[in-house]
């Protein structure tokens, strides 16, 4: 969903921490304090924005598994947009637990990271952070505590969605964007993938970018336009998510156009992949957020157990991108099988399996 | 009653145009006809803008695009009639989006979905819209009853559907599989999606509400002036519960239709639904304070800022500054249907 991305506004701001409330600051209060022993297992931090997407519900999931498989302790906050009391429940967190804990945040705005990390190291805690971080933040200036941070290559994904879809519509015709919000770097970033991919394929015209902040309901509205001012000249359509991309389809359903007209996503959605099996999308990309939510935890877990050391481990293994899955028609059956139907079974001891690469300077 | 109230407001200069008709000053005639005009002012901008936009791209024109425009209008029409309600009486709802997910999760939950395996068919509309209805039942209690102004009142309703609608859905989508309810959307009668219809329909229950129903000049007069109301007989914690619980079961159907026409429901299905209905009722004419304009000036707002939306993207006016179009639009809308010489204060 990529909701973090997202956020409408202030409006949003203020509606989203009140709605969160109490909800994890009570988590907080009601855990028993507890003594730092030898060998004790530490106490699990999961910290995100939301439960109110898709997304962020799966990254509990997966943190979930992985705290049952090495039976730890779990506990989610959730920040509800709101960074203060994001940074307030993880601090009262660490002083409950004593510093013995291990945080995977995904930081509510880049500017959360810093005071995150800096409470994690003062009291001891291991913390690994995904997405957000500023960019002059290194996990190396706080060793051995800030393990890693992870991110995702936005460019490579709008790219490889542009693949898709040209793929998909024979490799000429035009095509219509719809973007994410503006300001956005995930938006900035998919539309950078978008236009490096178009320049190479000239027999594609990109007939208009508009944007739809994110939202499948703007995006239905978009869309049914875009078909009054271009017609049969659309042969796809680009979105920067798949909740855009599945409100494209759904006004191409109202007009007889779904499944004529191929649609391209990123995230990974059940609505995308279920289009994915239908033929109506011809890909979506996933970060996979399962294994966000319990490797996060597991590169935090192993280095509070001792078992490697992170000052040791190479550049690469502190900032780095992660591997995303394309699901097309060709692995869409075999992903849904593993990852939708039922839950994916992954080996946690496998921390750098899916490093990509280091993170690029902006 | 109603008269009073309106004559209550006009200052003695323009009561008297009206008042003296046999003896018409050039001034006086000037008001009054300056005041119809304005009243006419977001047709002639709806008018306007359709006139500019057609000549840019006559494909603006065609039946197939205003049939879209008509798709387009569908949700956010049905949820403005609401809204018109609450502020005509001069109070504000800001509870439309949470009860609009209320709707919309009701309805998935309750018929086919890929979630549960219930599938109770049109009695989970039948739910979905009683279920806001309630929603509105409770705003217009909390006002009324806790003396909360109904802007914080509402905003707390708003929460506590986003709070409630999040929770049963367990954060993900929860899509509609029932071919009957999305045929609301995808089946066409005479051309136009069965939502329009609906919305149509919509229209003209709202249209009966506020000109036939004593309900409806009740809520225009407590909208005139509460006290006066109150001392010619209406009881107006009556008439506001009643107010807001009428605009809870239109948020209902406007959530219904939008559930129907995405064919999901999450929590946010009604971000960003709030602010256009009530821009709707304001560039159409009824004012914030109360007491005037009414569900046809919002008719004419919905489909000018449908129409705007619709036709920046014909003429391929650049994302990156619709927005500022739109504020634009607004104020001049705004600035146009109001007599601000008749306004003493502006806060």
């Amino acid at each position: 969903m990529m909701e973090r991305f997202s956020m409408p506004g202030a409006g949003a701001l203020t509606r989203r921490s009140l709605l969160g409330g109490a909800a994890g600051g009570l988590a907080a209060m009601a855990l028993p304090r507890r003594a730092r022993a030898a060998g004790d297992k530490p106490l699990l931090v999961t910290s995100i924005r939301s439960l109110s997407n898709p997304y962020h519900a799966v990254w509990k999931t997966g943190a979930e598994a992985f705290a049952k498989s090495v039976g730890a302790e779990h506990v989610t906050v959730v920040s509800e947009g709101n960074s203060e009391k994001g940074i307030a429940d993880i601090k009262a967190l660490l002083s409950k637990s004593g510093g013995h804990m291990v945080l995977n945040s995904d930081p509510n705005d880049t500017p959360d990271a810093r005071p995150i990390v800096e409470s994690c190291f003062k009291a001891g805690a291991y913390v690994v952070t995904q997405w957000n971080k500023p960019s002059d933040l290194h996990p190396e200036s706080f060793n051995p505590y800030y393990i890693s941070h992870i991110e995702f290559d936005g460019i490579k994904s709008g790219s490889a969605i542009t693949e898709a879809l040209i793929k998909a519509i024979g490799g000429s015709g035009g095509i219509v964007a719809l973007g994410g919000m503006i300001s956005t770097t995930a938006a900035i970033e998919r539309k950078k993938g978008l236009d490096q991919t178009l320049a190479a394929h000239p027999n594609i015209q990109l007939l208009d970018f508009q944007v739809a902040n994110w939202k499948a309901t703007e995006a239905y509205d978009l869309t049914s336009s875009l078909l009054t001012r271009f017609g049969d000249k659309i042969k796809g359509i680009w979105a920067a998510n798949d909740d855009m991309g599945s409100g494209a389809l759904e006004a191409l359903r109202a007009e007889g156009l779904a499944g004529k007209v191929p649609v391209v996503g990123i995230d990974g959605i059940k609505a995308a992949v279920d289009a994915v099996r239908k033929g109506e999308f011809a890909a979506t990309i996933t970060s996979d957020p399962f294994w966000q939510g319990g490797m996060g935890l597991s590169i935090g877990y192993h280095a509070a157990m001792k078992a490697f050391d992170p000052t040791k481990e190479p550049h690469e293994h502190r900032e780095f991108y992660g591997q995303t899955t394309t699901i097309a028609k060709d692995n869409v059956e075999q992903y849904f099988k593993t990852n939708v139907d039922s839950q994916p079974t992954y080996d946690w001891n496998d921390l750098w399996g899916r490093v990509v690469g280091p993170i690029r300077a902006s | 009653m109603t008269l009073h109230s309106e004559q209550a407001e006009f200052p003695p200069q323009s009561r008297n145009a009206v008042g003296a008709p046999r003896r018409p000053s050039l001034a006086a005639w000037k008001t009054t006809a300056a005041r119809r005009m304005r009243a006419f002012a977001p047709v002639f901008v709806l008018v306007a803008l359709c006139i500019l936009i057609a000549i840019a791209n006559p494909n603006f024109i065609e039946l197939r695009n205003l049939i879209r425009i008509a798709n387009a209008a569908a949700v956010p029409l049905t949820l403005a009639m609401g809204t018109t309600f609450v502020i005509l009486m001069g109070s504000i709802d800001l509870s439309a989006e949470g009860a609009v997910a209320i709707a919309a999760t009701t309805l998935v939950l309750l018929a086919a979905n890929d979630s549960n395996a219930s599938n109770f068919g049109w009695w989970a509309v039948l739910a979905a819209v009683c279920a806001s209805g309630f929603m509105g039942f409770l705003s217009g209690n909390i006002q009324t009853g806790l003396r909360i102004p109904s802007f914080m009142a509402t905003l707390g309703v708003w929460f506590i559907g986003l709070g409630v609608s999040t929770y049963l859905l367990g954060g993900s989508a929860v899509r509609l599989m029932d071919p009957a309810l999305r045929g609301l959307a995808l089946t066409r009668f005479l051309e136009l999606p069965l939502s329009v219809w609906i919305a149509l329909a919509a229209l003209a229950v709202a249209i009966f509400i506020q000109y036939f129903t004593r309900l409806g000049l009740h809520i225009v007069a407590i909208g005139g002036g509460e006290d006066l109301a109150e001392l010619s007989g209406v009881n107006p914690r009556r008439v506001r519960i009643a107010a807001f619980t009428i605009a809870g079961l239109f948020y209902g159907v406007a959530g219904v239709l939008a559930a129907a026409q995405l064919g999901q429901s999450n929590s946010v299905i009604g971000d960003g639904r709030l602010f256009a209905a009530i821009t709707a009722v304001v560039v159409g004419g009824t004012a914030l304070t109360g007491g005037e304009g009414g569900v046809i000036n919002t008719l004419v707002g919905v489909l000018i800022v449908t129409v705007l939306g619709n036709g920046m993207v014909l003429l391929g006016i650049s994302p990156y500054i619709q927005q500022t179009v739109q504020g634009l639009m607004i104020i001049a809308a705004v600035a146009s249907s109001l007599d601000r010489l008749r306004l003493k204060i502006v806060k």
